[in-house]
């Protein structure tokens, strides 16, 4: 497939989608430059999946625009406007022949039989399905399923591909096979993809733009590794996974960097950047979760002038392989976890029930904005990260 | 979907006492009907029940040549194509109304409802509603026009109650494919929604085959001066004499059994080829 | 030309509407409309009279009618339920495969799908005198007398209503105990519960809606019967309808349309009754 001329960026200007009274999509703007793999990460409910059918042309959106390719794309098929989906559950038409599936929006055309199977076939080589193009749907595998509804969906010759969870139908070992695929497929094609996802590692793993989204609204966008070691607020750290969220009371400001007490009374220090904090606000700051040291207590406590220490009891260790997942209480509702690498837990291991200590580098912190808070609802990764 | 464990292969006194039951209930649906089956094949000076004096077609042979029968071929006749009118128009209306039943229009509770009404409304006020009509606007019952409309206030509500459990069931999403590859509302309708459901509506046309086939109530009144079947099983029953009559009950059941039998094996067919699977290649190597 | 969504349903709905108003609606008004019309011998007079419902409520005929056919409709909504009831349990908990459970599910619906008439005559040789039952009792050697009750009588009724509708109580319960999570039950049983208790307590609760569904379509029916008493019962009894067949055959339409109207109503009251005690309506929309 050769790749596409046309321009395949996509702007959302100032979109919002509301289903009664409900808002699903809040006032979002967002650009994604032609040839990107984005991915939409968020929990169930955030909107992303809206987002994609909007761009798709299967919802309509209550204000704002959404152009491609520079022009506006409001009112059109997704047909005219060159996107094309991949469902969730590929929704292949279970009554037609693989065949007859990918040749489908040929055949909507008006192209006589011939000449739709004979491009139908082209295709199917090029994703190594063309000895099963007889074959029904229900008869193939989940994987197979998905590349046949990637080669009926780019038979279309979009600029841009939409993606709706397209690996959560699969077993874990073929998800991991798939992400490859489309990632390699994406860079040969060299067309948009957009690609709505709730699992971390996966988004973290294909993508080129990352977008977080909670409640309707983004809260970062930009690319993986950036979101990843920095991210901007308590949500993305929360929900990103791999770092320890602390909170503490603005106390000083001096060469750079602000100390925080945190309600346990521990001193915590993090640089400041651009940031002009008061005195006295409550501050959220994130620390990656294997950049921290874990030792016994012993009878020692730490300095009572030490910063970025903490006191707890190990309340649980996960062996995950390369380190051990130390998850330690301090007596405060935000989870606090170690990861410690194999190598340095087995020269200083510690058990359940431990008292430690936690220490770190307050160059490995970073100041997080708004507000923070936990809130009602816990967040979840959705899989361990390093 | 037992009450068991799977690991529990034994079977409790209960499952013995409940298949018995089942089995008396079953030769209790199908006894009375088989005794009718043989006794239709009752010698030519038996008489209407057993013993079988001697094993003949005689009274096959007596439906043909229409004697002591009445105009059984007349109404068998009718029957076939009255039953055959009735389940064109029923697949074609309740189609399109479970079609717009997938939105929410005005007036669809008063719709449904009426439906429902019409479904419960015994048999006989139906008939004899038409009836009068016809008869205050002067114009003539008969089996094609009155009984058509009569027959079809029975299999229109039972054909549009298949088509919401049937349309209910399938997944949005195909449509949306559909859209999403170019297909135009008719074209989505015609190659993805229509194929797709076609065991529900070969359902919808084996209810409205049977139903009119065999309805009797609601056909009773309005059918005028010829009679389809079921009005001439009627009455002969008031003047039972003969074992014709049941040479008639075989004849008229083996019937309605090809019918069903079409209709189920397609289905059947149909739902096999889709579901069907053959060996699942998931090895990396055939990727 | 695009079309608002709402006109199209109302294009596609619109055929089915029309027949159903045509050939249902209007009829069961006209029926109303001489309910109140005067007759004479050969005709029907249209006026406004309420003396055809004065004589159905005022005749001692019209009680014993609906007494009889509410004592039918109670004995046969008994022994349906409790058949139906029986073997939809069976064939969802004790038949293991999906197969044989849609087969022998089939093979309970096929006599549906032929004659009523001729099902319901084919106990006349069952049960007559020198009928199937009798001849097989005698051979037997449990009765030297043939019994005559079997036949002719309401025992026959009774015998012909269950057996043309028991059908219709099989389905919405199988339906309803299909839905059930077997988990439910598994749990139940870990809890302790003994199997009748898992029945009382679980099982029937939630076959509720089929139980009010069978049960509307069974009352419905067998109230509105006119044939199958009238032949069973060899002409000795009869029923709210088969009396009013009666009038219609001797041209009386106005009292017969009142009796319809009356028997509509009660028949109504019936029904709501029932979905007043249960919610049907997320049954019947799948």
């Amino acid at each position: 497939m050769a790749s596409d001329t046309r321009k395949g960026d996509i702007e959302l200007v100032s979109v919002t989608k509301r289903f009664g009274d409900m808002v699903a999509v809040d006032n979002v703007s967002l650009r994604i430059p032609h040839g990107a793999y984005c991915c939409l990460l968020g929990p169930s409910g955030c909107g992303k999946t809206t987002i994609l059918r909007m761009i798709a042309g299967h919802e309509t959106p209550s204000q704002g625009d959404i152009r491609i390719g520079g022009a506006s794309v409001a009112g059109q098929t997704p047909l005219q406007r060159g996107t094309a989906m991949m469902f969730q559950a590929y929704a292949l038409f279970p009554h037609l022949s693989v065949l007859d599936n990918v040749a489908f929006s040929l055949k909507m055309r008006g192209l006589d039989r011939e000449a739709r199977h004979q491009q139908a076939r082209e295709l199917l080589a090029k994703v190594r399905l063309d000895q099963f193009a007889d074959r029904l749907p229900a008869q193939l595998s989940g994987g197979q399923q998905q590349r046949v509804a990637l080669a009926r969906a780019l038979i279309t010759n979009p600029r841009v591909l939409l993606l709706d969870e397209p690996l959560s139908a699969l077993d874990e070992y073929l998800r991991l096979r798939m992400r490859g695929e489309l990632r390699r497929m994406q860079k040969q094609l060299g067309i948009t993809f957009v690609h709505v996802t709730h699992t971390q590692l996966e988004a973290i793993a294909v993508a080129d733009m990352l977008v977080v989204m909670d409640q309707g609204r983004i809260e970062q966008s930009s690319s993986p590794d950036k979101i990843y070691n920095t991210p901007r607020t308590a949500y993305v750290a929360r929900f990103i996974g791999g770092q320890n969220v602390l909170s503490g009371k603005v106390e000083g400001v001096a060469d750079g960097m602000a100390t925080l007490r945190d309600a346990g009374g521990a001193r915590l220090t993090a640089p400041l950047g651009n940031a002009k904090p008061q005195m006295g606000s409550q501050l959220y700051l994130a620390i990656r979760r294997d950049r921290i040291e874990v030792a016994k207590a012993g009878g020692n406590s730490a300095d009572a002038g030490e910063a970025n220490v903490v006191r707890g009891k190990v309340h649980s260790i996960e062996y995950q392989g390369s380190y051990a997942k130390v998850t330690i209480d301090l007596a405060q509702p935000e989870e606090f976890v170690a990861n410690v690498s194999d190598v340095d837990f087995l020269r200083a291991p510690v058990e359940i029930g431990d008292e430690v200590l936690a220490r770190w580098s307050p160059a490995n912190v970073r100041l997080l904005e708004g507000a923070g808070g936990l809130g009602d609802k816990q967040i979840y990764a959705d899989a361990d990260l390093i | 979907m037992t009450m068991h464990s799977t690991a529990d292969r034994s079977r409790p006194w209960t499952f013995y006492a409940l298949a018995a039951f089942f089995t008396l209930f079953v030769l209790f649906l199908y006894g009375p009907m088989i005794v009718i089956y043989v006794l239709s094949f009752q010698g030519p000076n038996g008489g209407l029940t057993f013993p079988l004096q001697g094993v003949s077609l005689h009274w096959f042979d007596a439906l043909i040549k229409q004697e002591r029968t009445g105009d059984i071929a007349g109404a068998f006749r009718r029957s076939i194509g009255l039953a055959a009118m009735v389940t064109v128009l029923t697949v074609v209306l309740s189609v399109m109304a479970g079609l717009a039943f997938r939105r929410r229009f005005a007036g669809a509770g008063l719709v449904f409802y009426m439906a429902i009404a019409s479904l419960i409304m015994p048999g006989l006020f139906v008939s004899l509603g038409i009836g009068l009509i016809f008869q205050m606007l002067g114009v003539t019952p008969t089996w094609y026009g009155s009984a058509l409309g009569a027959q079809l206030t029975w299999t229109l509500p039972y054909g549009l109650l298949i088509m919401f459990a049937v349309l209910g069931r399938f997944n949005r999403a195909y449509e949306e494919a559909a859209s999403d590859l170019g297909a135009s509302n008719w074209q989505r309708l015609r190659h993805v929604t229509l194929p797709i459901v076609l065991p529900g509506i070969i359902g919808v046309a084996l209810f409205g085959f049977t139903l009119s086939y065999d309805e009797f109530p609601r056909t009773v009144l309005t059918s005028g001066s010829s009679n389809t079947l079921p009005l001439e099983i009627w009455a002969m029953t008031t003047d039972v004499t003969s074992p014709a009559l049941f040479a008639v009950g075989t004849v008229t059941t083996v019937i309605s059994f090809i019918v069903i039998g079409l209709a189920l094996t397609s289905i059947a067919l149909i739902e096999r080829r889709r579901l069907r699977r053959v060996s699942l290649d998931e090895s990396p190597t055939v990727d | 030309m695009k079309l608002n969504p709402q006109t199209v349903s109302w294009l596609q709905v619109a055929p089915l509407t029309v027949v159903l108003l045509v050939f249902f609606g209007i009829p069961m008004l006209m029926v109303g409309a001489v309910s109140f019309f005067d007759y004479e011998r050969w005709q029907i007079v249209p006026t406004f009279i309420l003396d055809n419902y004065v004589e159905l409520f005022q005749s001692s005929l019209t009680l014993r009618l609906y007494l009889i056919a509410i004592k039918y409709v109670a004995i046969v909504w008994a022994v349906t339920l409790i058949i139906g009831f029986t073997v939809a349990y069976f064939l969802v908990f004790h038949v293991r495969s999906l197969t044989l459970k849609m087969g022998l599910f089939l093979l309970c619906t096929v006599p549906f799908w032929t004659s009523n008439i001729i099902r319901m005559i084919s106990w006349i040789p069952f049960l007559g005198r020198n009928g199937v039952f009798n001849s097989g009792l005698e051979s037997l050697g449990i009765i030297d007398q043939p019994l005559s009750f079997l036949l002719f009588s309401d025992f026959a009724v009774i015998v012909a209503y269950v057996h043309l509708n028991t059908l219709f109580m099989i389905v919405p319960i199988f339906n309803s105990m299909a839905r059930i999570d077997p988990g439910l039950i598994e749990a139940a049983h870990d809890a302790g519960a003994s199997r009748w208790r898992v029945i009382w307590e679980v099982v029937l609760p939630l076959s509720k809606t089929g139980i009010a569904l069978g049960s509307i379509f069974v009352i419905t029916l067998v109230m509105g019967d006119f044939f199958v008493v009238k032949i069973m019962s060899g002409g000795q009894s009869a029923t709210v309808v088969s009396a009013l067949a009666t009038e219609i055959a001797s041209l009386q339409y106005p009292p017969a349309a009142a009796s319809a109207v009356v028997l509509v109503v009660i028949v109504a009251l019936m029904v709501s009754a029932i979905l007043r005690l249960v919610d049907v309506r997320r049954e019947l929309t799948g």
